[in-house]
């Protein structure tokens, strides 16, 4: 838990950063103390402005970038193959399945911009809290008495954060001038900063990350927010004796940051 | 490029770390939380044919008054027949047991060990290690 908080920090650390290197810098006027300022030495402030130089011109083809916050509802189901566990446990088939789509949430942040002048596209960071409906495909019975069962007991409720690179095809509906209408694809990843319970590490089935192929469909009102669907289906990371695909829909709404602070 | 050589370490960094935390005792723990503080009732028993042409004998008790057993949390175990002990669930060789020191009520010890066929949370199937024919024990929590 505590490595998970220490990475979560550095990616909120690096992400700000980012962000603080792409937003727009203003001229000002210094005051007579800044003025006196200036002409002392300030490594740190030097490192951070070379750091900041090189970063710019890393992303020079990076343009128009917009910081917003976004919040959305997801709803998610995870289809779970327990095939390979050899543990001999079991658990009520009926209790456990129930192949629906539950409801969590996500926020965040999202950077939307236009690479080389043509090509538009969004980074995200956010924290998902995702509880989720549970498909076994397998079932199992012992005779004479055992009902159905499965091997298996997969966590229902987790939180993870999230990173996302998305790809916005621009669509020709309606008036472009007000309304823009955008084809979202891209990867994401996720990973469980939740504790996982021990029956869900049972023969190796444990596993934080989570890859995800993400599309949907993105509304932009004039700038003044964006409302977003996306579809995401994700897969274990890493081989695990219990693979399992997390699907999910999210539907949400983002607005620029500068509109609300 | 050093943001981007940054984020590939912090991403690289994050996947190697992401494998699975299972320990060793991580099975044991969990079917010990499955069988414990409760009384398991037999249901049935099926003994395995002596040879080929012998039947299978096969017991029901479902519905009399029947034989059951309580796995504490302490370690300790007794059962209906008045036989007090303790007991501890072991992985060995990938099979999973229950290893039970008992005594009889006039204060003789004695062992069983169960190789553990499934067990969870109200269902329990045992196999008594024993030279001959297995017998398999099905119980219910009821």
């Amino acid at each position: 838990m505590g490595l998970a908080n220490t990475f979560s920090n550095r990616f909120i650390f690096i992400f700000l950063l980012a962000i603080l290197v792409s937003s727009k810098v203003h001229a000002q006027i210094l005051t007579k103390k800044q003025q006196d300022s200036a002409f002392l030495l300030h490594p740190g402030q030097e490192r951070i402005r070379k750091f900041k130089k090189s970063l710019a011109k890393t992303f020079v083809n990076f343009t128009g970038n917009d910081l917003s916050l976004y919040g959305s509802l997801n709803l998610s189901k995870q289809k779970i193959n327990d095939n390979d566990i050899t543990a001999p446990i079991n658990y009520l088939y009926n209790n456990l399945n129930n192949n629906s789509y539950e409801a969590g949430f996500s926020g965040g942040f999202r950077m939307d911009g236009i690479y080389n002048e043509k090509h538009r596209y969004s980074f995200s960071f956010g924290i998902n809290r995702i509880t989720v409906g549970n498909y076994y495909q397998n079932i199992y019975s012992l005779a004479p008495f055992i009902d159905d069962f499965t091997h298996f007991k997969a966590d229902n409720v987790f939180t993870t954060i999230n990173i996302a690179a998305h790809y916005k095809k621009l669509l020709p509906v309606g008036d472009m001038n007000k309304y823009k209408f955008y084809a979202v694809i891209g990867p994401s990843f996720d990973y469980k900063i939740s504790s996982i319970s021990e029956e869900n590490l049972i023969n190796g089935a444990g596993n934080k990350a989570i890859i995800n192929g993400d599309f949907g469909a993105e509304f932009d009102n004039k700038g003044y927010y964006v409302l977003f669907a996306h579809y995401k289906f994700g897969v274990n990371m890493k081989s695990s004796s219990v693979p399992i695909q997390l699907n999910r829909f999210e539907i949400g709404m983002s607005i620029k940051t500068k509109d609300l602070f | 490029m050093k943001i981007l050589y940054t984020l590939l370490i912090a991403l690289s960094t994050f996947t190697f770390f992401s494998c699975s935390k299972e320990t060793s005792t991580t099975q044991v723990k969990v079917m010990n939380s499955l069988l414990t503080n409760k009384n398991w009732y037999l249901d049935y028993s099926i003994t395995d044919a002596m040879t080929s042409t012998t039947p299978v004998v096969m017991k029901s008790y479902v519905g009399q008054s029947t034989y059951f057993i309580t796995y504490l949390k302490n370690g300790d175990t007794k059962d209906s027949d008045g036989i007090t002990g303790t007991y501890s669930v072991e992985l060995i060789n990938g099979a999973s047991q229950i290893h039970m020191q008992l005594k009889t009520s006039n204060g003789n010890p004695f062992e069983v060990i169960y190789n553990i066929i499934s067990v969870g949370e109200s269902n329990m199937v045992l196999s008594k290690l024993v030279s001959g024919p297995a017998t398999k024990l099905y119980f219910t929590t009821k």
